[in-house]
């Protein structure tokens, strides 16, 4: 690719992932915020392709668009939360919080900004050997991350489900 | 070819970003959705690690970090619904007792 237009590239991905981030946290309505959220993703997954993680941008898609934003976007409807005006959005303490995160940020770009990188890249990602690493020496923590996931399952049903006293309404 | 600095530059701004919002946001499922945000800054930040050291480990890791971010989304939803069932409250400044 032409060094100039994937700079191009990068920097509109650059913008567009501030804004929506920002976007996010400043929406009133959580349906927007969610809504943003699904255009950030979307903005990840290209960066991902940039990267050459052709398999982590279709992952990327498929769990996060797929899996987790139906899962906020059910979950705010099934909650039916309605816009209340009468609260604030931001709490008392949102200057503190705000200076608190730029202080962070300055110090990251300060550790950050002449970090020097190896001569050789990634020259081309194919997804046999990502399974072949995954499968072999990332056995065990493939097979743990099951159990977790299976973990998880049964606590959010559990957690989420209605107790008998909620059923039988007293 | 873009510089190692300004995908780690990148990452550093949606992550602070991410955490400015959990910070001052008082919607618990907003602040869900900054997690959300600060999860996938890091993911690329790993993956431009990935892709400049020419080993795939840092993918590996991605996929393990997205695995372990579907669940965190499940539970932390699956308290908030009940907190929201049993009390009615959705912002995280009113909820200040431990029992009904």
């Amino acid at each position: 690719m032409n060094p100039a237009v994937e700079h191009a590239f990068f920097i509109y991905f650059f913008v567009s992932l501030c804004i929506l981030s920002v976007a996010v946290i400043a929406s009133r309505n959580i349906i927007h915020g969610a809504f943003y959220l699904l255009i950030f993703l979307l903005h990840v997954a290209a960066v991902f392709l940039f990267l050459n993680a052709e398999f982590l941008m279709v992952i990327q898609i498929i769990v996060y668009v797929g899996g987790v934003l139906a899962l906020f976007v059910f979950a705010i409807m099934v909650m039916n939360i309605k816009e209340e005006l009468r609260h604030k959005r931001f709490v008392k303490f949102s200057t503190a919080g705000l200076a608190t995160g730029i202080i962070f940020f300055v110090s990251l770009y300060i550790f950050l900004n002449h970090v020097k990188s190896g001569e050789n890249v990634l020259i081309k990602s194919d997804t046999t050997s990502l399974g072949k690493l995954l499968f072999s020496y990332y056995l065990l923590p493939f097979e743990i991350l099951s159990l977790v996931l299976l973990v998880a399952l049964i606590g959010g049903i559990i957690i989420a489900k209605k107790t008998p006293v909620d059923r039988e309404g007293r | 070819m873009t510089p190692l600095s300004w995908y780690l530059i990148l990452s550093a701004t949606v992550f602070s970003i991410g955490l400015i919002g959990f910070i001052i946001r008082r919607d618990l499922i907003v602040m869900l959705m900054c997690l959300e945000i600060m999860f996938n800054a890091v993911n690329i930040a790993f993956a431009s690690f990935s892709f400049y050291n020419a080993n795939l480990q840092g993918q590996i890791f991605v996929l393990f970090s997205i695995a372990i971010a579907a669940c965190e989304a499940v539970v932390g939803l699956a308290i908030v619904l009940a907190l929201v069932r049993n009390t009615g409250i959705n912002h995280s400044d009113e909820i200040n007792k431990l029992r009904d």
